[in-house]
């Protein structure tokens, strides 16, 4: 164990904020929608990486990497809310939306690599060449940009929860749906909305992880585990704790590989579930 | 105001209801009494769309409402004060009194509705910030009842309202119920605490095992059998 | 004390199906399944004589190898419902105790597979011995934690020697030749392990162990509080499960010749042990080999006709399409075909018409049998009893009463040891049951009902009973458990739906399910919480009838109610609780009439009007 320089570990720290965001907003969609709609929806991830190959797609023939949330946005919370008014039809206990959406990712694995084969693919955009130089420490633009996304998300929504009437009902119908009900929220309707955006949210995650990560489809798995670590530190159903999870994760990690070696870097995350899950398992429920 | 004929409600395979009938006129204050298991819970849920019928017909203001969707009873101008309180107890007390104000007719007069709970339930004011699920057991039920006022009803449903709460808390409630009712709101309280209920009642039916099994004003049925057999069975 | 049962219309016992003998039909029919698993085995162990292609040796192979991870998987998971998703870890522990002992202590391969075995085990047992103490963690939570399991252990592997990044290459190790060619050594490895696993599995389905594991998965809680010892059990399962996992790993190993973290510690492997269960059919033992079969049939035809990707894909439209309509999975599905066509289920001799008990219950008639002091029980600031002391005398009915929040049902549930008391004792025949294992004082001799009525509902009427049989009661098989249910079901008048599931029931005939259940442990004390509630008066007429044969019969029955008929009708004596304490006790007909009570269900009013009477 070799201590590094202060200023490498600043700059590890600086890009543990950067993955802990990235972290964070993959994890503010799951979050959402196991906290709120009790389904733990596991194709989060492959939606995450459908858009990113999207993305990657439209920027390759022409448009700007931002400009293709413009499409994304839309197209996904048109599917998330698709998908979960067909899951609606059947009712399915939180356990088997696992499996089910686990049997979903697979078919979405396979149809990214029969589209784009299972090479590496790096999206070349014009934001991948800046970096700025932030008192002596390196920030490229892809990664400013996605913490940038990931904080203005998650504090939009925080306000969306906090301050207004849908972010109430939202909130009161999780904690008590009949009662809710017996007070005029429409549950199904506010349900369609929430799949939707969080399925959105996969979307912009996407578009960050073009900008910012070389893509594979089976690189879809390596984000589950410490994405749920994030999900699981900083509770269900809330809109800023995955992103401060998800930072403080990043973070470890970061410092952890600084310190020793890259591949001890899961070592922190799951452990931390462990301890989490052993220590307080009613925070899941 | 409100009829029901012969109202028949399970839960799964065990039946609750036997074909309950009872009428509310405007502005009057209900009360059924009845012991325990007699299936006064089940009434009130029912009569709030919690619950869903298995025979029989609910009529509100002249509308058919029995098929109505559980989410429709509340914009029909019924408001339920659940048994327990059932108060979200992760949100705040204010934001519980809100979300008995999502209705768009209730939510115009949001500000106005506040005011007047507050000048209901004063203790209220205090606590406002504090989250739902640490107040006591009094001061829980007077958000319970703030937030079914909240969304401006014209018939308050209230599900044993004395459950858990002193003596004392118990007259205060009651108290407080009787002023709504005297501005004009109906009520329709279903209660085991039989001399409370019956203090305040214009009008009252026994249940008992499912049925009605007596109806009339305070004074005539406190002089019956009905009641004393049905709690105590002698 | 008169011991003879009074005979009632209701419970008129037919002369009929009930009393054949089939005895010995059964058990031959138990030991034709093992012995079909052996002679199979024995049948394919030929196969490599038949110089195939050694494409096929590797095929079945891989097939064997799935049958022996998704059926010991199964063990644990399918039977109790604790899905895990670590059986990776365990599985990757094998392979690599194999890998590292014949890469670095060049042990000979055959060696190294009990040692495989013993560690993945041992692992499994120091996982369970932590997370099964915990209350809370079920379900997605127990799958996340094991899942984390497996990415630590991986994550320590890959960083420490025995793996240190470059994988462990078993190039240089000896394949031992059993068998004609070099592959078929795997393949015979495979087959021995994979009958092992179904031997294993099967055993365990039609043991007691089993029978346990299964009351586990349909409700923990009441499976405790009749008699089964949950937590030492869903051990055993586990160390079983990983055990087999740590064999097929070990095998697995030299078959590879090159092992890696990246291809052992995912989530591949669980996901797909789920998969091949879910499909075939979690609760039977032979259900995961099924969809073992199917879906490594499936993925290698689409590999082999280079559609490897659309493989994936199909599998999860198949995953998808089981969870959505067969829930249940492929192998209940055919079996229900099966028995449709006309194969009666076998049937339970009744081992005696009236149920006598061995101790003479005239002795001792009107001790004290139990004696609650002090007993207190608070929930998060709320006290549900608050130092409540309550004698319960033996062959009496006791009723228990008191207005809703009173305290009765916390009662029942601390004395039947749902609940942990906070403060207090409980004496029952001398013993100190405060604090005890809820599975304990169901084997000291009380049994409780549930006013919601809780049946195993993936189990037969008869198995629900033969459950408290067994566990409760103390008896050793389960053939021996159904024979004692079969007459408590006669007892209460439930013989013909013996092999009914619990949801085919009416509510009165769910009651009276109960009812037997809470018999057929023979218990000295029957705890009743408001039996009668949501019964027609025909029905209440019925079960009162029952509760005396109950007491008839010598049990000691505490009796929680609400409709005040039955309790005049019945009651020998009754308490009153009123806010978490005892407010009066005596016979029926005067404690009903005292002032305190009556103002404790009605209020002053009414207390003063009938004083004033």
């Amino acid at each position: 164990m070799t201590w590094p320089s202060a200023t490498l570990l600043a700059q590890s720290v600086l890009s543990g904020v950067f993955v802990g965001a990235l972290y964070g907003l993959l994890g503010l969609g799951l979050s959402l929608s196991w906290g709120l709609l009790r389904l733990i929806n596991l194709a989060h991830f492959a939606f995450a990486f459908l858009a990113a190959y999207l993305c990657y797609q439209m920027a390759t023939m022409g448009m700007d990497a931002l400009a293709t949330l413009l499409v994304i946005v839309p197209l996904f919370f048109a599917i998330g809310a698709a998908l979960h008014w067909a899951m609606a039809r059947f009712s399915i206990t939180p356990f088997n939306s696992l499996l089910l959406t686990f049997g979903l990712t697979g078919i979405i694995e396979a149809l990214i690599q029969s589209i784009w084969t299972a090479d590496f693919r790096k999206l070349e955009s014009a934001y991948g060449e800046h970096r700025f130089k932030v008192a002596g420490l390196f920030v490229p633009l892809p990664e400013l940009i996605t913490l940038l996304l990931a904080v203005g998300l998650s504090f939009a929504v925080w306000a969306v929860l906090r301050y207004t009437d849908l972010g109430r009902a939202l909130r009161a119908s999780a904690e008590d749906p009949a009662v809710a009900a017996a007070f005029g929220i429409n549950q199904r309707r506010n349900a369609l909305l929430l799949a939707g955006t969080c399925s959105a949210l996969a979307g912009v995650a996407g578009v960050c992880l073009a900008l910012g990560f070389t893509l594979a489809p089976s690189q879809i798995y390596a984000w589950i585990g410490v994405v749920f670590a994030a999900v699981m530190l900083g509770g269900l159903g809330r809109a800023l704790a995955p992103l401060a999870a998800g930072v403080v994760i990043g973070v470890s990690e970061a410092v952890t590989m600084a310190v020793t070696a890259p591949s001890w870097a899961p070592l922190v995350s799951f452990t931390l579930l462990i301890a989490i899950l052993l220590f307080r398992p009613g925070r899941a429920a | 105001m409100l009829e029901v004929r012969d109202l028949q409600v399970a839960y799964g395979q065990a039946p609750a209801l036997w074909g309950v009938t009872l009428k509310l006129q405007p502005k009057e204050l209900l009360c059924v009494v009845g012991p325990n298991g007699a299936g006064k819970t089940t009434l009130i849920n029912t009569l709030a769309g919690v619950l869903r019928s298995r025979a029989g017909r609910i009529e509100f203001e002249g509308r058919d409402i029995t098929a109505l969707p559980p989410h429709r009873f509340c914009e029909a101008g019924i408001a339920l004060v659940p048994e327990g309180r059932r108060l979200f107890g992760s949100m705040s007390v204010l934001e519980n009194l809100e979300i008995g104000s999502l209705m768009p007719a209730a939510k115009a007069k949001r500000a106005q509705s506040l005011a007047s709970v507050l000048a209901l339930f004063p203790a209220l004011k205090a606590k406002l910030a504090q989250a739902a699920g640490e107040l006591s057991g009094g001061q829980q039920q007077m958000v319970a009842i703030g937030r079914a006022l909240m969304a401006c009803p014209r018939l308050l449903l209230l599900d044993e309202p004395s459950l858990g709460l002193s003596p004392l808390i118990v007259t205060e409630m009651f108290s407080a119920i009787g002023r709504v009712n005297a501005e004009g709101t109906a009520v329709l309280l279903v209660e085991q605490n039989v001399s409370m209920a019956l203090r305040v009642a214009d009008r009252a039916y026994v249940l008992e095992e499912g049925r009605m099994v007596a109806e009339g004003s305070p004074d005539e049925l406190m002089r019956r059998d009905e009641i004393r057999r049905a709690y105590l069975g002698v | 004390m008169n011991t003879t049962v009074r005979a009632e219309p209701v419970e008129a016992l037919p002369a009929g199906p009930g009393l054949r003998q089939t005895q010995p039909e059964r058990w031959s029919g138990q030991w034709r399944t093992a012995a079909a698993i052996v002679a199979v085995a024995v049948a394919l162990a030929f196969v490599p004589m038949l110089g195939l292609p050694a494409f096929y040796d590797s095929l079945l192979y891989l097939i064997l190898h799935w049958i022996v991870l998704a059926t010991s998987w199964n063990i644990l998971s399918g039977y109790t419902g604790y899905f895990s998703f670590g059986h990776g870890a365990f599985f990757g522990a094998g392979l690599y105790t194999s890998a590292t002992l014949m890469a670095r202590l060049d042990w000979p391969f055959l060696a190294t597979l009990p040692m495989a075995a013993l560690v993945a085990c041992v692992l499994g047992l120091g996982v369970g011995a932590i997370v099964f103490r915990v209350k809370g963690i079920r379900g997605e939570v127990f799958a996340l934690l094991t899942l984390a399991v497996t990415f630590v252990l991986g994550t320590v592997i890959v960083n420490t020697p025995i793996d240190g990044g470059n994988g462990v290459s078993l190039a240089a190790v000896a394949v031992p030749r059993i068998g004609p060619t070099a592959s078929s050594t795997f393949y015979l490895l495979a087959l021995a392990a994979a009958a092992l696993t179904l031997l294993v599995a099967w055993a365990i389905s039609v043991t007691k162990l089993g029978a346990g594991l299964f009351a586990i998965h349909d409700d923990e809680d009441a499976a405790e509080v009749m008699g089964v010892p949950t937590y030492r059990y869903k051990l055993i399962a586990l160390a079983i499960s990983c055990a087999l996992a740590g064999l097929a790993g070990g095998i697995h190993a030299l078959f590879l010749n090159y092992v890696t973290v990246g291809e052992v510690f995912t989530i591949t492997v669980p996901l797909t042990v789920v998969l091949m269960s879910v499909l075939g059919g979690s609760r039977h033992w032979a259900g995961p080999a099924i969809g073992a079969v199917a879906i490594t049939l499936l993925l290698y035809s689409f590999t082999a006709a280079n559609h490897a990707v659309a493989g994936k894909a199909m599998v999860g439209v198949v995953l998808i399409a089981a969870i959505l309509f067969m829930p249940e999975g492929v192998l209940p599905r055919l079996q229900r075909l099966l028995m449709r066509r006309g194969r009666a289920p076998a049937v339970v001799p009744v081992a005696t018409v009236e149920p006598s008990r061995g101790a003479e219950p005239a002795a001792g008639q009107g001790d004290v049998l139990l004696r609650a002091t002090r007993l207190a029980k608070s929930f998060r600031g709320v006290q549900a009893l608050a130092g409540v002391d309550v004698e319960v005398r033996r062959g009496e009915i006791l009723g228990l009463l008191g207005p809703n929040g009173s305290g009765k049902s916390t009662f029942i549930n601390v004395v039947s040891g749902h609940y942990v008391p906070s403060g207090g004792s409980i004496v029952f025949e001398g013993q100190e049951l405060a604090g005890r294992e809820a599975h304990r004082i169901a084997r000291a001799g009380i049994a409780r009902t549930y006013q919601i009525p809780r049946p195993f509902g993936g189990q037969s009427v008869l198995d629900n009973v033969a459950l408290a049989a067994l566990f409760g009661g103390g008896l050793g098989s389960p053939a021996a458990a159904r024979r004692e249910a079969m007459t408590w079901l006669a007892f209460a008048g439930l013989q013909d739906k013996a092999h009914a599931r619990p949801d085919e029931l009416n509510l009165h005939q769910r009651k009276f399910l109960e009812l037997a259940r809470a018999l057929a442990s023979r218990p000295r004390l029957v705890l009743l919480d408001e039996v009668l509630c949501g019964l027609t008066p025909a029905e209440i007429d019925a079960a009162v009838a029952l509760v005396r044969r109950i007491r008839d019969q010598g049990a000691t029955v505490v009796f929680v109610e609400h409709v005040m008929r039955a309790v005049m009708a019945l009651t020998d004596r009754v308490v009153v609780f009123d806010h978490g304490e005892l407010l009066a006790e005596g016979s029926p007909a005067e404690v009903m009439q005292r002032p305190e009570v009556m103002f404790a269900y009605l209020g002053q009013a009414h207390a003063s009007e009938r004083s004033d009477a």
